[in-house]
């Protein structure tokens, strides 16, 4: 039988997690259209307003925070045995996010700081009203309790990375005093490795090994990289640079390991796509932290703080986020698709590899011009990379787009290739 | 995942056993090689899941999961049965009548990837409601039930 909207309890409707995928797939076009545009501006970015800060911003909150709680949604229900409380209050969300950090990129690339202010505060309390559903679903949590602790863990970080991109937003908008380069690193962690990058790994345990069909990584192991994670964050925020990236570096290696090592033992031979974006996650993500190390012991190249936001938000988050979703997008639209008279779709029906294989190739190609940019400190380099990570983006608006066809269309061939999932 | 009852972990070490099979078939296939000997024991193995396994989770787990209210769940899982059984039949059949047949490769792949999607969906949602949903008494009684 076909279910009707919500009747699946803890199987949203199809439109919920994808509304919130598919404004991802725009602001990610979005925002290397602006670095495209911009190229100069990268290599002299010091934190101001202007078209650098929203391509960031379109990156962070359009498409990394946007997709997390698009997937969360979905996923969370799955691994804490706990329906979402609401969905209208999960539309709502996307209601305000979409708007919220369309107006609030485009008053920081006009430098109009009350512009900006307003999309600030739509996006603020698009994100309260998604951590009150985070913290529902959270509290009543069965099973997973690694995954659990992850996300109260994100969702406290979330709640400080509001309050400080209000302050941010604030002194921009009115010129509040306050230590802006404590605050602007503050934001910094608790936006990347602290509200995505805990929600990152708390998933990956779970979700990476269902992909790949392999062991989860052992609990204590799991909760030794949380714990570690926690205090290089806090240690990171009272401004002790040297030991949160030696803690930061410590929970990174041992994360990353624990992963490759449940990987090695999966049932099935076939990683599949996206798994090779994912390992060229892991990689940005050490190298970001060695990067913050090398800062701190003050033996860093020039443009350090450029090369280590290039490593961390399109190096590791993103690229991480394109990978995942390469899975699960065909993942969860079959689940989506399944009905009893026409069957369940097939996952490698809806993976088109040729296009996927493309998307990666543009992908790391675009994340590596601009680290060679940011270390050569040349502009024409930067509008390479941002021109391969547009048609990159393209490619995977394509793909976003053939999977929602697809599964319209729902005729579905035997396969002639083992699938991905 | 651990599991603490009996019922769950034998239904979890049928799934290990059904991965690892297919997982051969699949890298075999997918090399170019033939191994008449491997699809035998696939179609085998196949026609007790297929019979004993799938017909136990319909009888006597969705009924408990409708009635927990995750009917959801359980009526994905048995969609998903459905489409294998209907490809598995035509599998066993092949196996059976005409092992060289042209269309034997598609199929048992295409029975690979259904298996692998349908097992890490009912790790990921079926066996953990299960820990739930039965108590000690209700485990000993599914366990005997699946077991005779």
């Amino acid at each position: 039988m076909m279910f009707p909207p919500g009747a699946r309890s803890r199987l949203l409707p199809m439109s919920l997690p994808f509304r919130f995928f598919g404004a991802a797939v725009v602001f990610q076009l979005a925002a290397w259209g602006v670095l495209f545009a911009f190229p100069s501006e990268l290599i002299s970015f010091e934190g101001g307003l202007g078209p650098v800060f929203a391509a960031l911003h379109l990156v962070t909150l359009g498409v990394l925070a946007m997709t997390a709680v698009g997937a969360t949604l979905q996923l969370l229900p799955v691994a804490t045995r706990q329906p979402v409380r609401s969905l209208g209050a999960a539309k709502l969300v996307w209601w305000l996010l979409v708007p919220g950090v369309a107006v609030f990129a485009g008053g920081a690339a006009a430098y109009a700081p009350g512009t900006m202010g307003i999309g600030a505060m739509l996006t603020v309390l698009a994100l309260a009203i998604y951590a009150v559903l985070l913290a529902a679903n959270l509290r009543g949590a069965r099973g997973m309790k690694g995954v659990v602790a992850h996300g109260w863990a994100a969702l406290a970080c979330l709640a400080l990375l509001a309050a400080t991109g209000l302050a941010l937003a604030a002194r921009f908008e009115h010129g509040f005093a306050l230590d802006h380069a404590a605050f602007r690193a503050a934001h910094l962690v608790l936006a990347t490795y602290g509200f995505m990058g805990l929600l990152a790994i708390g998933l990956s345990n779970f979700l990476l090994p269902m992909l790949a069909v392999a062991p989860t990584p052992p609990a204590p192991i799991a909760y030794a990289v949380l714990i570690t994670a926690i205090a290089g964050i806090a240690a990171a925020l009272l401004g002790y640079a040297l030991a949160a990236a030696l803690l930061g570096l410590a929970a990174a290696v041992v994360h990353t390991v624990a992963l490759e090592r449940a990987l090695r033992a999966r049932l099935r031979p076939a990683l599949g796509t996206g798994f090779p974006l994912v390992r060229v996650s892991w990689i940005c993500l050490v190298a970001s932290l060695a990067m913050a190390l090398a800062m701190a012991l003050e033996i860093a190249p020039p443009r350090a703080l450029l090369l280590f936001g290039l490593l961390l938000v399109p190096g590791w988050l993103l690229t991480f986020l394109l990978g995942v979703l390469q899975r699960i997008v065909p993942f969860l639209a079959s689940v989506h698709g399944s009905t009893a008279s026409r069957g369940t779709p097939l996952i490698s029906a809806l993976t088109p590899g040729p296009l996927l294989a493309a998307h990666q190739v543009l992908h790391v190609a675009a994340v590596a011009a601009l680290l060679i940019a940011a270390l050569l400190g040349e502009p024409w380099l930067v509008r390479a990379g941002a021109a391969a990570g547009l048609a990159g983006a393209v490619v995977f608006a394509a793909f976003f787009s053939f999977v929602l066809v697809k599964v319209r269309q729902h005729g579905i061939q035997p396969p002639h290739q083992p699938a991905t999932a | 995942m651990e599991f603490n009852r009996h019922i769950s972990r034998r239904l979890h070490e049928e799934h290990d056993a059904t991965l690892t099979l297919w997982g051969r078939v699949e890298s075999t296939l997918v090399a170019g090689k033939s191994d008449p000997a491997l699809l035998k024991s696939a179609a085998a193995s196949l026609s007790h899941e297929l019979d004993v396994h799938f017909e136990f989770e319909e009888k006597e787990l969705f009924p408990r999961l409708a009635a927990a209210g995750e009917a959801d769940i359980g009526e994905l899982l048995a969609e998903e049965h459905a489409a294998i059984r209907a490809a598995g039949r035509s599998f066993i059949e092949l196996v059976r009548s005409d092992p060289d047949a042209a269309q034997l490769r598609p199929l048992a792949l295409e029975l690979a990837e259904r298996l692998f999607s349908h097992v890490q969906k009912e790790e990921m949602s079926l066996l953990p409601m299960l820990e739930d949903l039965v108590d000690e008494e209700a485990d000993g009684e599914l366990t005997a039930a699946y077991t005779s």
